[in-house]
């Protein structure tokens, strides 16, 4: 991983913008994702 | 005796194009409505700024009330975080938890900031400017000014106008998108309503688990997220009532005047008055239109693994934008429009508290990755 960033580095400001924007819409998938699943699992909660 | 017509001889024509640009934003916020508690203030405060010597900035040294609120409150972040209490307070995640499978829009309409991060680099600017271009399309105001300022404080100014500029423009936005990428039919579906309340101890417990999962996933997003919780919470708990329309209000109003006006005070005309702040602008609106389309293609997308009386109305997608609630209110217009007593109001909403959470995610992770890349 770190040698992933280091690479990233000394690219150009496109391909890091790239890769920002790829990690940033993983991230936000994944934590709305997360919080979706304590919804639900909220809501199954609360039926009983 | 030049001393005496110094205000004249200081006049010079690129103060009179801020005057100008000052009177615009005035008359959108007094003729048009848009978004005047923000554009009133942005408006008289870049006539202030502009004056000749701009006494209400700096004067001999000595900071002049503008720059007093830009330091107390800009420049050390307090009065986006002071607004995400507020916001917070005025959140109602109800329709979001009555339809949950909504939160994901608040993912895919954060498209728009990304796509314009990558636009802005092919255009010349360094990543942490192009990262606080982007987040013009968090659509959100405070969290642009939040990240404008850890990383492109000389592009602040341009970059709050234009977030709060496009913010106020979404009825003009975002209709034609949807249309564009829409069939009639589409706009037609029929989404059922869920009735069930949400328990209370949901209520409460999200904002906390929400802030906890955030501040693990983006350390740096907690101010953001916190702020914006802590408002929630304060609604949500249902036992200080006074505190929650204290915030809903009083605090909402106050802090965003003077935010306005501090924002129009840092619109200096040499600032302001350059090649980039016109690309800016013209790069928050594509960041926005971007935005809406990801959002009404991500529905689209979903509606092909949806049996047919589970279909998605598409036009749902655009809601995923933090513009909270106008760009619900909208696509409710537009779907009553297409056809009427078609009610989709409550998932628009849903989709919209989610946009609300994506857009301070999206700007912690931005926060988060991009010192990672470039020092």
């Amino acid at each position: 991983m770190t040698e992933f960033i280091e690479t990233l580095r000394s690219a150009s400001a496109t391909v890091q913008a790239i890769a920002v924007s790829v990690g940033g819409l993983i991230g936000v998938f994944a934590t709305l994702a997360f919080f979706f699943m304590m919804i639900v699992v909220a809501d199954r909660f609360g039926k009983r | 005796m030049q001393d005496v017509f110094i205000g004249f001889t200081s006049i010079t024509w690129k103060m009179l194009v801020m005057y100008g640009i000052g009177g615009i934003l005035i008359w959108l916020a007094i003729k048009k409505q848009y978004e005047p508690m923000l554009l009133l203030p942005i408006g008289f405060g870049a006539i202030l700024v502009n004056l000749p010597l701009s006494i209400a900035w700096e004067h001999e040294g000595v900071p002049g009330f503008l720059r007093i609120l830009y330091d107390a409150g800009i420049a050390n972040e307090l009065f986006p975080l002071l607004i995400f209490i507020a916001v917070g307070a005025m959140i109602d995640f109800g329709p979001l938890f009555r339809n949950p499978l909504m939160i994901f829009f608040g993912a895919a309409a954060q498209f728009g900031i990304f796509a314009t991060m990558i636009m802005a680099t092919l255009l010349g600017f360094d990543l942490k400017t192009a990262a606080s271009i982007g987040i013009i399309g968090a659509a959100d105001g405070p969290t642009a000014i939040y990240v404008a300022n850890k990383f492109a404080r000389d592009y602040l100014a341009p970059i709050s106008v234009a977030a709060y500029s496009y913010m106020s423009l979404v009825p003009i936005i975002q209709p034609p998108v949807i249309r564009l990428l829409t069939t009639k039919e589409e706009r037609r579906i029929h989404m059922p309503l869920h009735e069930k309340q949400s328990p209370q101890w949901l209520r409460i417990l999200f904002p906390i688990l929400v802030t906890m999962t955030a501040g693990i996933v983006a350390p740096i997003s907690v101010p953001l997220v916190g702020s914006l919780m802590f408002g929630n919470l304060i609604r949500e708990s249902g036992v200080v009532e006074r505190l929650s329309q204290i915030a809903q209000n009083e605090l909402a109003y106050l802090v965003t005047l003077l935010l306005g006006i501090t924002i129009g005070g840092s619109m200096s005309a040499e600032k302001f008055l350059n090649w980039n702040t016109m690309l800016i602008m013209a790069m928050g609106l594509v960041a926005f239109i971007f935005d809406t389309a990801g959002g009404v293609l991500f529905a689209k997308m979903v509606n092909l693994f949806l049996p047919r009386e589970r279909k998605i109305n598409p036009m749902i997608g655009a809601c995923g934008i933090s513009a909270f609630p106008m760009s619900a209110r909208v696509v409710q217009k537009m779907a009553s429009e297409e056809e009427r007593g078609n009610i989709i109001l409550m998932q628009a909403i849903g989709a919209n508290v989610s946009g609300q959470l994506g857009s301070i995610l999206a700007g912690g992770l931005v926060l988060a990755l991009v010192p990672l890349l470039v020092k």
